[in-house]
């Protein structure tokens, strides 16, 4: 195969998406061609930094202020996740 | 035993089957389904968490005001996603966030840490054509087909925007992932 046809399958090796022969022939390949291996590792550390990344976390205190918007707007909405506290009391300022 | 997303899927079915009937609980249900996943996808596309837990609740508000609009044999979290990131170009139109995701933590090494924090804002400063391909793709973990679906494009204008966001990214990690290699 031409390094052509290598350079524009990067891109498939990079997302893990070329089959796993193919896969080999390109790294023999990348061993012959630094830039062609520069292009190949990067790419993929890349996407490796994107899948990694756990994201933001999804705290009890940003699900409950979500259903307080909710609940704010008028829906009336039932999950089974606890009430906070401070809504399983009546507190004598609530009346 | 069925899998966490075979259940998902059952239950999922169950409430909006519960939602066309007006069940108050259903849309309780749904958030507890896909409350995280939009709140995430929300927080990566607008970059704060204040904002993007107002775009979680008009979210699923709108899922309650057009429930009727939702065809049985639709895809629901495409419709949802779909609304989603409708509320969040609007919200990012209205005004410009500069403000940086302040809440990354890792419990892996400096440099990795580092990565992270590093991802995130590079992920922000890309453009939205790009940036969006990728928190489908790569973050959510959804299909081409699906995220092609939820944009609107054709699956190969999904996969052009894919390759190049991904090597936009990389341009913009420069330094910072040669220490990871």
């Amino acid at each position: 195969m031409n390094r052509e046809l290598y350079t524009k399958l990067v891109d498939l090796y990079a997302g893990y998406e070329l089959p796993a022969e193919l896969e080999d022939e390109m790294i023999v390949a990348a061993g012959n061609d630094p830039a062609l291996a520069s292009d190949m590792l990067t790419l993929r550390a890349a996407v490796d930094a994107l899948q990694n990344d756990q994201g933001p976390s999804f705290t009890e205190e940003s699900f409950q202020r979500i259903l307080m918007k909710l609940y704010a707007r008028g829906v009336d909405l039932h999950t089974k996740a606890p009430s906070p506290t401070h809504l399983q009391y009546q507190l004598p300022i609530q009346g | 035993m069925a899998s966490d997303s075979q259940q998902d899927s059952l239950a999922e079915k169950r409430w909006l089957h519960a939602l066309a009937k007006g069940d108050p609980a259903a849309l309780g249900g749904l958030y507890e389904i896909y409350g995280e996943r939009i709140f995430r996808y929300a927080f990566r596309m607008l970059g704060n968490r204040s904002d993007a837990e107002d775009a979680t609740a008009e979210t699923f508000l709108r899922v309650l005001r057009r429930s009727n609009e939702l065809r049985a044999d639709a895809a629901f979290r495409t419709w949802l996603f779909r609304i989603a990131r409708n509320l969040c170009i609007d919200r990012m139109r209205q005004h410009r966030l500069l403000e940086l995701p302040n809440d990354a933590h890792d419990n892996g090494t400096e440099e990795r840490t580092a990565l992270k924090i590093t991802v995130q804002q590079a992920l922000s400063d890309l453009p939205a054509d790009y940036r969006e391909p990728l928190i489908l793709c790569d973050l959510e973990d959804i299909s081409a087909k699906e995220a092609a679906d939820i944009l609107k494009i054709s699956v190969p204008a999904l996969k052009s925007r894919l390759y190049r966001g991904r090597r936009a990214l990389r341009d913009k990690l420069g330094g910072a992932l040669e220490k990871v290699l």
